[in-house]
């Protein structure tokens, strides 16, 4: 009974329930796709299921146009929120602090009502749904992913160090490439983690900003697994998908702490 | 003359003979794996009302089963009906052997328009499908362009004018005071430069939020047809007469939401505090754990834990969604609790300890109190994250009718419409946040002069 005692009133082991249950709900089931990956429909060993994949050109040409549209709307959104993060964290511009939180609240707003809405603007400007309306309605959804994170490393850049830079002699463009740029990279590496992960893995976006007509790996995924049969097909390209993001997030891992950043 | 009006009857009568029966032709189609089998056309040529909704219904028949490396399985494809000049498809994927198309847009008349079917990669169409003879309300949108131009053009000449009559002034001062002004004028120009660039992002963003909330003062079923000001949608939204699936679907939400904060920030609180007491090694490995959750995308979570509820012959429902939203919300809680720990002296709980509290006693009334910020901050997370989701819950909420407001928009945008008192609710809920970063500002402002 007292060893009861010392085990609850030691905090240490408060954490186990939590512990249990990251195991049985995030690393059973991740380890439960590589099983199905590499099982067919009876539960017998099989590697016929990557046999497939590779042999089944429609998944990847779609696995390859979807990280190509993934790199492409991650390039997008850092060429058009870079500078926005800018602006609004430099003091001489003098831009109200609301601003920053203008940009994030969208995000509170369902990203699948906004996606329509987006369809329905299309629609009203007689604008054609395709590529282009893919591209737009990704770059607008990922879009405060992608200031936030800059935001907050600009911000809180010690402002000195340009000063100094300047000081020294360096031009304004001088010192934005080789004081404000280098200072800001944490913040950029996370921001574009932040928005390639879901770019590259989103499926319901793609469908209503296309009318279904391109479909990107996310809703080849979805097909597969919702389909009883196919469902380890269907592992096998979930599981191409997390070395994808397995490798982004290694990539991702130079940023100290951004991460719940737009908390 | 006479002959020629005989002609035209002649054709009419031809018309109205082959016109049905060409709606009964039946279309071969090549699905991705090569069957074939036949697409029949069940509803007969619909007089329509431009938005108003009708139904179209195809057979696609036989629906043979496939095998393909020796799995046996019923193919389904895409289907889709293309409303020829409607500029709008509507596509629904099939597993049935009927599909039925909801259309209930279209801003421009209708007569006689098209109507194409597609199934996999072949198409049938089917002429002079729909036919109508009144006007939609609503104007043509051609002259918002018009509009658009005419404002640009207004600004640039406003501005060029400007910028000549002052240059006119200036060129009486002296080179210095010309060079000071040009600089002057430079640094302004870079500042308004900048303030249009996020106006303009801000006016982008906003557009389609912008529209959803217009939209929401008027009764139209369409988003984009102004049918005049009315606050019908509200009082269907409060007075339950809206549809009867977005009212589940916003009391899942909720329940759901509720349940799913609740649960995430009893056990992310007592995790905190335990990972908190635990050694380095071991806090690092339950920290990397820990944020495995938050890294995966929404798509990855839903699968793997849809996978983890087949394998353990779970049935979906309610309690497997709960435990999904307690998995992705929970790390959020813990990252919100930890730096509440870390600001608080670790001896009080052992003082209360030792004043012969028991551990459950000195969590109340000790640790509580001083954790219930970062409780509260997590809980409120828990909530947005949980009402926002889509990706998981779509996984994992099973085929047994459960749909929050993300899974009902979505089954709503395939079938081609929106539910009209989504407005009104979206509407309510961007005032909300509004409101809600007003105050957070105003008291963040607040703070900063003390």
């Amino acid at each position: 009974m007292s060893k009861l005692v010392q085990i609850v009133s030691s905090r240490r082991t408060w954490a186990w329930p939590y512990v249990l249950f990251l195991g049985l709900f995030v690393v059973l089931p991740l380890i439960l796709v590589g099983v199905y990956a590499f099982t067919d429909i009876d539960g017998n060993f099989t590697l016929r299921n990557f046999a497939k994949f590779f042999t089944h050109s429609e998944a990847i040409q779609t696995f390859f146009y979807s990280v190509m549209i993934a790199v492409f709307n991650t390039v997008l959104c850092l060429l058009i929120g870079y500078p926005a993060a800018y602006i609004m964290a430099q003091e001489d511009f003098k831009t109200p602090k609301v601003m920053a939180m203008l940009f994030i609240l969208p995000m509170w707003i369902n990203f699948l009502l906004r996606t329509v809405a987006t369809v329905e603007l299309f629609n009203m400007f007689g604008l054609p749904l395709g590529e282009g309306a893919l591209l737009f309605g990704l770059c607008y959804d990922y879009l405060p992913f992608m200031i936030y994170p800059i935001y907050n490393t600009l911000q809180k850049m010690d402002n000195s160090l340009v000063e100094a830079a300047q000081d020294l002699g360096a031009s304004r463009w001088q010192s934005f490439w080789k004081v404000i740029v280098p200072l800001s990279m944490p913040g950029v590496y996370s921001g574009i983690v932040m928005v390639f992960m879901p770019t590259v893995s989103t499926f319901a976006i793609a469908e209503l900003l296309t009318h279904n007509n391109i479909k990107l790996f996310g809703s080849l995924i979805q097909d597969y697994i919702t389909t009883t049969d196919l469902l380890n097909y269907g592992a096998v390209l979930s599981l191409v998908l997390l070395i994808i993001i397995g490798l982004t997030s290694f990539f991702g891992d130079h940023d100290d702490k951004g991460e719940g950043g737009l908390v | 003359m006479r002959f020629k009006l005989g002609f035209l009857g002649f054709l009419g009568l031809l018309c109205l003979l082959v016109t049905p029966a060409s709606a009964q032709s039946n279309l071969t189609y090549n699905v991705r794996t090569g069957v074939t089998g036949n697409v029949t056309l069940l509803t007969d040529f619909p007089e329509v009302v431009a938005g108003e909704k009708i139904n179209i219904t195809v057979q696609v028949d036989p629906l043979d089963s496939v095998e393909i490396d020796g799995l046996d399985y019923v193919f389904a494809d895409r289907a889709v009906a293309d409303i020829d000049q409607f500029g709008d498809s509507i596509y629904s994927y099939t597993d049935e052997s009927e599909v039925t198309w909801t259309v209930w847009r279209s801003h421009k008349p209708i007569k006689n328009r098209n109507l194409r079917v597609l199934v996999g990669n072949a198409q049938q169409t089917f002429e002079n499908y729909l036919i109508t003879n009144t006007t939609p309300a609503g104007r043509g949108t051609g002259w918002i362009w018009w509009l658009f131009a005419a404002i640009l053009l207004a600004a640039v000449l406003a501005y060029g004018g400007f910028q000549i009559y002052q240059r006119r002034a200036e060129k009486k001062l002296s080179s210095v005071e010309q060079e000071i002004l040009r600089r002057k004028r430079m640094g302004k120009r870079r500042h308004y430069a900048s303030q249009a660039y996020l106006w303009l992002l801000l006016i982008v963003l906003y557009a389609p939020i912008a529209l959803i909330a217009v939209f929401s003062f008027t009764k139209s079923k369409i988003l984009g047809n102004w049918t005049g000001f009315s606050m019908e949608l509200y009082a269907n939204l409060f007075t339950g007469k809206a549809d009867a699936g977005l009212n589940s679907a916003i009391w899942y939400t909720v329940v759901i939401a509720l349940i799913a904060a609740v649960c995430s920030t009893i056990l992310g609180t007592l995790a905190a505090i335990g990972i908190y007491n635990m050694r380095a090694r071991a806090r690092k490995a339950v920290s990397l754990l820990n944020s495995v959750p938050m890294i995966n995308p929404d798509i990855i979570t839903g699968i793997s834990l849809f996978l983890l509820f087949v394998a353990l012959g779970m049935s979906q429902g309610l309690a497997t969604v709960c435990i999904a939203h307690v998995v992705f919300c929970t790390p959020y809680v813990v990252l919100s609790v930890l730096p509440r720990l870390s600001r608080m002296n670790p001896n009080t709980y052992e003082a209360a300890l030792d004043l012969g509290a028991t551990p459950a006693q000195a969590l109340r009334m000790v640790m509580i109190p001083e954790l219930w910020p970062g409780m509260l901050s997590g809980f409120i997370l828990a909530l947005t994250l949980s009402v926002d989701d889509f990706g998981v819950t779509f996984f994992t909420k099973g085929s047994g009718g459960l749909e929050t407001l993300s899974t009902f928009i979505y089954s709503d945008a395939r079938k081609g419409g929106l539910t009209p008192e989504l407005r009104p609710l979206f509407t309510i809920i961007l005032l909300v946040m509004l409101v809600a970063l007003i105050i957070i500002n105003i008291r963040n402002n607040k703070q900063e002069e003390k």
